[in-house]
């Protein structure tokens, strides 16, 4: 290699080293295979593992959210997929549901995973679930955000007849 | 080209700046005792100034010249790359500091004091490059003992009963603000690597680049051909007996 390729190879190489560390901690990840995934996220390659994905669903539908988010979590390790987060946040709806009271702790962190799902989305988040009774991520948001809220309309017992969505 | 002006290039250009980066990418990185996770430690702002300080250092004892790093006959690329690696040597001082100062309560700011003022004493000595050297092994060699041998020994959870004692007794003497973290083994292995590692780089910092002009001279010389050469010697022949030949003529005119 030409002397005179060396200033510009070690520009190169330090900017580029430099750019990965910078990156990583901006992201901070916990594990050289939350770097991979983050890797994988950068260079736009990064997919859910479909066969997780389904196992959670299935999961869900037999009423077991907390293995469903798990499995989703599994699925979706970077938090990137807004379909993922979407059924993220409806396990956390329908698992702290409850006639007499809503569990707010869950509520919150259904209002965390929908916000990310509405983050994610290019356009606003549709699911064509015949399953569920909410199909957008904006109509989970605000349906999470009202069970967190305290009103006087809360003490009205015609609200124990609301049916879970 | 010769195996050795390549090589020396190849260190200079790229070898030196991976070395410093690695040190600015493992000051920061620590291991959860908890969950072996990594955690991503920023360099605190008085790294940045105990850095400052260092560099300041680094130009008086002469250790970096950076009138011979960045000069105006120099080309465009060389001078980028030369800019590139002091700052490169300015964030592997700053996450050096990083890896042997608590990461805080108390002890962070009898560390950082401790730094500060030596390095503010050092300002006004007089330092050669290697015994600035030998003075910054030692200083990060203490801090790194201090902090990964005797203050991860009072860990309560794992010290034995005098281990535990001694953590009490530090805890109760300054009045509840000595918290010292738990990480895993391996943060100190990792700073351990850390220091040697910017020590190792600070030894490849040439004072001067330029220094090696002549070098470079003799490779391109070693790259013409042997007409070239000849060529090159009967002008340097020539111009050597103009200028003897000069003060000669002066004298008898």
């Amino acid at each position: 290699m030409r002397e005179s390729l060396f200033p510009g190879l070690g520009i190169v190489s330090t900017l580029a080293y430099g750019a990965v560390i910078a990156w990583l901690y901006l992201t901070a990840p916990r594990s050289l295979g939350e770097v991979a995934t983050g890797a994988r996220v950068a260079a736009g390659t990064y997919q859910v593992d479909a066969a997780r994905f389904d196992a959670a669903l299935r999961l869900f539908r037999a009423e077991q959210f907390r293995a469903a988010r798990d499995e989703w979590g599994r699925a979706d390790p970077a938090r990137r997929d807004p379909r993922t987060q979407f059924y993220v946040a409806y396990a956390f709806y329908r698992e702290g549901w409850g006639r007499l009271y809503k569990d707010d702790a869950l509520y919150r962190q259904g209002i965390e995973a929908a916000d990310r799902a509405i983050s994610l989305s290019p356009a606003p988040l549709t699911v064509a679930d015949p399953t569920l009774q909410m199909h957008t991520a904006a109509e989970l948001r605000a349906e999470l955000e009202k069970g967190t809220e305290r009103r006087m309309d809360d003490l009205n017992p015609m609200k124990l007849l609301e049916p879970r969505k | 080209m010769t195996d050795a002006g390549g090589q020396r290039a190849f260190v200079h250009y790229v070898v030196l700046p991976m070395v410093l980066l690695t040190v600015a990418l493992l000051g920061g990185l620590r291991v959860t005792a908890a969950d072996h996770g990594f955690l991503f430690v920023a360099p605190p702002l008085v790294t940045l100034v105990l850095a400052g300080l260092l560099t300041s250092l680094f130009v008086r004892g002469g250790l970096v010249q950076p009138a011979a790093w960045v000069r105006g006959d120099r080309p465009v690329l060389e001078n980028v790359a030369h800019i590139l690696t002091l700052a490169a040597l300015f964030a592997a001082s700053a996450q050096a500091f990083n890896s042997v100062l608590p990461e805080e309560g108390l002890l962070h700011w009898l560390f950082s004091f401790f730094f500060l003022w030596t390095l503010w004493n050092n300002q006004f000595s007089s330092f050669d490059p290697a015994r600035l050297l030998r003075s910054l092994t030692v200083l990060f060699a203490t801090a790194f003992a201090l902090k990964h041998m005797l203050l991860a020994g009072l860990r309560p959870a794992e010290a034995g009963w005098m281990g535990r004692v001694g953590a009490a007794l530090l805890q109760g003497a300054s009045l509840g603000t000595l918290d010292i973290p738990v990480f895993a083994p391996a943060t100190g292995y990792i700073s351990f690597f850390t220091v040697v590692l910017y020590v190792a780089g600070l030894m490849l910092v040439p004072p001067a680049p330029g220094r090696d002009e002549v070098h470079r001279l003799l490779r391109a010389y070693e790259r013409l051909g042997s007409e070239g050469r000849a060529r090159l010697r009967d002008a340097i022949a020539e111009d050597e007996a103009g200028s003897e030949g000069a003060p000669q003529r002066r004298r008898l005119s």
